[in-house]
């Protein structure tokens, strides 16, 4: 979990003076959501790692620049998002072939259709749907970290709930 | 309820390595350079919940996080599918727990390793390296710098501890005497041959190295740069697994091979059965465990299977979950599946098998 915003204003000033327990503490607070982010967007553990990680050696180039009066979270969140969509395009330009391994198992799951339907939406649906409800973000602030008009956060919103909720149905 | 994507906290660990290593080769910035940079303040909105949105956003991130796992999966862990002990270690300590499904928090250990008969757990923690009994009284402990991966080997009467610390392989009688370190090592968990002699596999950091214990001889160099190695039963074979590639030797002679596709990652892998190597492979949205001999697949799912453990009679596979929040008891022939919900309710978050012996 994210520490509070003046746990936060510490680890990046003393990160930036070059205390690496500040950057831990600052990287730990960080990386589920970054890394959650990119997963539910790109839904691919290996390439989640990379776009999370490339985000923070991003961090700890900018590190000095870094303006403390911003919030460290959103800053890098953008980042990881941008990376994650940019990833997802170009895995649909060229998709994988199918896995054979031989006949499997019956599966013994619960319906994962919800994953599968996520997944179905467009990389720029899937993005928002993920940070309002797993970052939390508000649809405002999501337009402001994309740099999209707020219109059309509100309009990728409802069009990928009402996709996700039409093919739950 | 938390949402935890696959992998989250092992690649936490990874990321860590490479993120802090370009942090300490960073040349810091003077303060006042720093600060010509122009100061743009961002403002953040305010926060405007969309009224609309959220009935159904609700609903679908619940059906998400709710989709997958074992179907009638066990809510507790009641008891083993075989004989012996599990250990398991989590953000909580190290567990020990019975065939019957009882269980012990031993303590706030970061490892732990069964001795050769269960007698006895070698645990770690910040500075020490501690031996216990299965009721979590202390037996002794060894002050050393992050001591880490105990792995015990022996007898009932005379048995050793490797361990790393500092950078090195060490090893210490039983009894916490005669500490000693024995070479250079990465940060890999030792693992001894069973059977007569103490050899040992470590890594050094580029290969795989076996090496005497007692007169510290390098007996072999196997090639793949390993992130785990386990020998099998009856201590022939020895496993050099990595994430991209895996090898199996019969002294210097590779019996199976292992390299997935640049699509695809290995986990984890691990003797099972009789002779049997199984694999659990993560490829695209799931994951699934097949043996590298017959390629025969055992149990398939979504999202990211974590760790492979065997029984120690060989007849059953613990394969762990964590997408799912689960662990799957899978037995090998004929084929049957036990699933255990709630993993993380029980054992604390990031709950790894560290060990299932002495049946």
């Amino acid at each position: 979990m994210a520490g509070s915003g003046r746990d936060e204003l510490a680890w990046v000033r003393r990160a930036q003076a070059g205390s690496a327990s500040d950057f831990e503490a600052l990287f730990r607070a960080h990386w589920g959501p970054a890394y959650r982010a990119a997963y539910l967007v790109v839904r691919d553990a290996a390439a989640a790692e990379d776009i999370a990680q490339e985000a923070f050696l991003a961090a700890v180039r900018a590190l000095d620049r870094f303006d403390r009066r911003r919030p460290f979270g959103p800053w890098l969140h953008r980042i990881v998002v941008n990376r994650a969509i940019d990833w997802a395009r170009a895995r649909a330009l060229r998709p994988e072939a199918p896995q054979v391994d031989g006949p499997a198992p019956e599966p013994p799951e619960r319906d994962e259709q919800p994953l599968r339907e996520l997944g179905r939406l467009s990389p720029e649906h899937r993005a928002v749907i993920v940070m309002r409800y797993v970052l939390e973000y508000t649809p405002g602030e999501i337009a402001e970290l994309l740099e999209l008009p707020r219109g059309t956060v509100n309009s990728r919103l409802r069009r990928g709930l009402d996709a996700l909720k039409e093919r739950l149905e | 309820m938390t949402f935890h994507a696959p992998g989250e906290r092992e690649a936490e660990d990874r990321a860590w390595e490479v993120v802090r290593a370009a942090y300490e080769q960073r040349e810091p910035v003077s303060w006042p350079r720093r600060h010509w940079q122009p100061l743009v303040a961002v403002a953040v909105v305010a926060a405007v919940v969309a009224a609309a949105f959220s009935p159904p956003g609700r609903s679908v991130v619940h059906s998400l996080r709710e989709a997958v796992g074992v179907k009638q999966a066990e809510q507790g862990l009641f008891s083993l599918p075989a004989t012996g002990q599990l250990l398991v270690t989590s953000r909580e300590g190290a567990w020990l727990v019975h065939a019957d499904g009882s269980k012990r928090l031993l303590g706030r250990y970061r490892d732990a390793s069964l001795s050769p008969h269960g007698l006895f757990v070698a645990g770690t923690r910040a500075n020490q390296l501690v031996v216990l009994d299965p009721q979590g009284n202390v037996r002794w402990t060894l002050a050393r710098s992050a001591p880490r991966f105990p792995a015990w080997t022996g007898t009932r009467t005379d048995t050793r501890i490797a361990y790393l610390s500092g950078g090195r392989l060490r090893v210490v009688a039983g009894d916490g005497t005669g500490d000693h370190a024995l070479r250079r090592a990465a940060l890999v968990a030792p693992a001894w041959r069973p059977g007569p002699g103490r050899v040992l596999a470590y890594s050094d950091g580029r290969e795989a190295v076996v090496v005497d214990a007692d007169t510290g001889a390098v007996l072999r160099r196997l090639a793949p740069k390993p992130t785990k190695l386990a020998w099998s039963r009856d201590g022939r074979l020895l496993l050099v697994f990595s994430p991209s590639k895996t090898r199996v030797y019969d002294g210097r002679r590779v019996v199976a091979a292992d390299d997935p596709s640049e699509a695809t990652v290995d986990r984890d892998a691990t003797f099972a059965g009789r002779n049997d190597i199984v694999a659990a492979r993560a490829a695209g949205n799931g994951s699934s465990v097949f043996s590298l001999v017959s390629g025969r697949t055992f149990f398939r799912g979504t999202g990211v299977f974590d760790q492979l453990a065997s029984s120690p009679d060989g007849g059953w596979l613990l394969v762990s979950w964590p997408t799912a929040n689960q662990w799957v008891f899978v037995r090998l022939h004929p084929r049957k599946i036990v699933g255990v919900a709630r993993i993380t309710q029980q054992f604390g978050r990031s709950a790894r098998i560290a060990g299932w012996c002495c049946g």
